[in-house]
């Protein structure tokens, strides 16, 4: 298989299994995808996620009073990431709405991550010498980016018109009212800009971190099928080096990639919760 | 030798699936319903059960450690505060203490030197009027020892006279002759 010329296909998902279907645009090949490695991947992440959170959400300094408060071990580090997230990222987008919204922005923050830092590992690479297929990155899967996205989109409408009300739909049309023809459909247009934005800025910072190491890797393989097995190995020092280089970059990609998702997802929610008229009682009306 | 190429290139790639299909389409938008299907129930248990078990646990922690260190600010702020204002009182006090003392000595000092003076004064009075009485008595003797002198002059006069003229005088002529000489005596001494 690596012999194959095209390193995107060593990135994209590669199905385990799968049912005809014909749910038009949804289902473009025909199929639906039952499992895939990139799935089984996200499972794995949930399934991390779910088991260990909570576990080091319960090291504690102590019983009493204070040393509830205080964390300890591996939950300092865990702790000090929601409480950056709390104060520095959600904070100065969702003000007062912070906490009603912090567990969904801690949730997509360590859920993409999970899956990010779960992508560099190379269990594709030996699971099947366990005859299993499973491995991969499911946020270098633009259906995964853009699930995540829609919940954003949907978390800024309807918490907008819940706790926004019609000061939400006003932000609609932030001109005068004879503008609200041309001004509407833009904002409409802006919105749906920002989702698309936020999946497709996932996916790709993921996909393409991933095909320079197929593409690098390959070289190799090229090198041995035409120099012989020296030349091969000669190719391979540079590359591999090269390679190592690459996959810290790709941890630091997976960190910051995973805190722009959350950081935009604040913003994005914050804008739609947050008016800042709210704020401004004691200012004249700008009419 | 090309399977150990392979074999030692796989394990630099992070990503690279061996599934069957993998000769298959390189779609780099490969994927459908079911991917969003599966992220969403997957976000979504990973949403509600750490939002039970996780996140309100952390978030309560957070809320009550803010709530513990705006608290124990507060506090020490106003202990701060107290413990100036106690600080400026208490320095009040003591000058106000200081000032006291200072007065008390003060006020002692000048009843000493009262009593000082009244007792010098006292004494010098007692001093004068003993000298005074001194004065008197030594007059009083001196005039009764003159008196005495006197009559025992005019004794040795007269016996000197009675000596001389051999003539006896009688009573009345002897007192008058005795005050004539007194007389004479005072006009002499």
């Amino acid at each position: 298989m690596l012999a194959s010329s095209n390193p995107l296909s060593h990135v994209i998902q590669h199905t385990l299994f799968t049912e005809a279907a014909d749910w038009g645009p949804l289902t473009p090949e025909g199929t639906i995808t039952l499992l895939s490695d990139q799935i089984v991947m996200m499972i794995v992440a949930g399934a991390l996620l779910v088991f260990l959170v909570p576990l080091l959400v319960r090291k504690r300094a102590g019983t009493d009073d204070i040393g509830r408060m205080v964390p300890t071990g591996f939950a300092n580090f865990f702790e000090a990431i929601c409480q950056y997230l709390r104060t520095e990222v959600a904070e100065p987008s969702l003000a007062h709405h912070t906490d009603r919204f912090i567990k969904y922005i801690w949730s997509v923050f360590f859920f993409v991550l999970t899956i990010n830092i779960l992508g560099l590992l190379p269990i594709s690479s030996v699971s099947p010498l366990f005859g299993l297929h499973i491995g991969g990155t499911a946020t270098g899967n633009i259906w995964t980016t853009a699930t995540l996205a829609i919940l954003t989109m949907l978390m800024m409408v309807i918490n907008g018109l819940r706790l926004g009300g019609m000061h939400y739909v006003a932000h609609f049309c932030p001109g005068p009212l004879w503008l609200a023809p041309l001004l509407v459909p833009v904002e409409i247009i802006g919105l749906g800009a920002k989702v698309f934005a936020l999946a497709v800025r996932l996916f790709a910072n993921m996909m393409a971190g991933h095909i320079l190491l197929a593409v690098l890797v390959g070289f190799v393989l090229t090198a041995g099928t035409s120099m012989g097995y020296a030349g091969g190995l000669a190719i391979a020092v540079p590359v591999v080096l090269a390679s190592v280089a690459i996959n810290l970059l790709e941890i630091f990609v997976a960190f910051l990639q995973a805190f722009i998702f959350t950081f935009l997802t604040a913003l994005f929610i914050g804008m739609s919760v947050v008016f800042h008229h709210d704020d401004d009682h004691g200012e004249a009306p700008a009419h | 030798m090309n399977k150990t190429l392979i074999a030692l290139a796989s394990l630099m790639l992070p990503n690279v699936a061996f599934a069957s299909d993998a000769s298959g389409a390189s779609n780099p938008f490969a994927g459908d319903i079911g991917n969003a299907l599966w992220t969403l129930v997957i976000f979504g248990c990973v949403v509600l059960v750490l939002g039970k078990f996780a996140w309100g646990p952390i978030l309560s922690a957070l809320q009550k450690r803010e709530e513990f260190i705006r608290d124990s600010l507060a506090q020490a702020k106003k202990d701060r505060e107290d413990a100036a204002a106690q600080m400026k009182e208490y320095t009040e006090k003591l000058v106000a203490a200081r000032a006291e003392a200072t007065a008390i000595v003060d006020e002692g000092r000048r009843d000493a030197e009262a009593v000082k003076h009244k007792i010098e004064e006292h004494a010098k009075s007692e001093a004068q009027a003993a000298l005074e009485r001194a004065k008197r008595e030594i007059e009083l003797a001196k005039d009764t020892a003159v008196k005495e002198l006197f009559g025992l002059g005019a004794r040795l006069a007269t016996d000197v006279a009675s000596k001389i003229i051999r003539k006896e005088l009688n009573a009345s002529e002897h007192e008058r002759l005795v005050e004539e000489s007194i007389a004479e005596l005072e006009k002499t001494g």
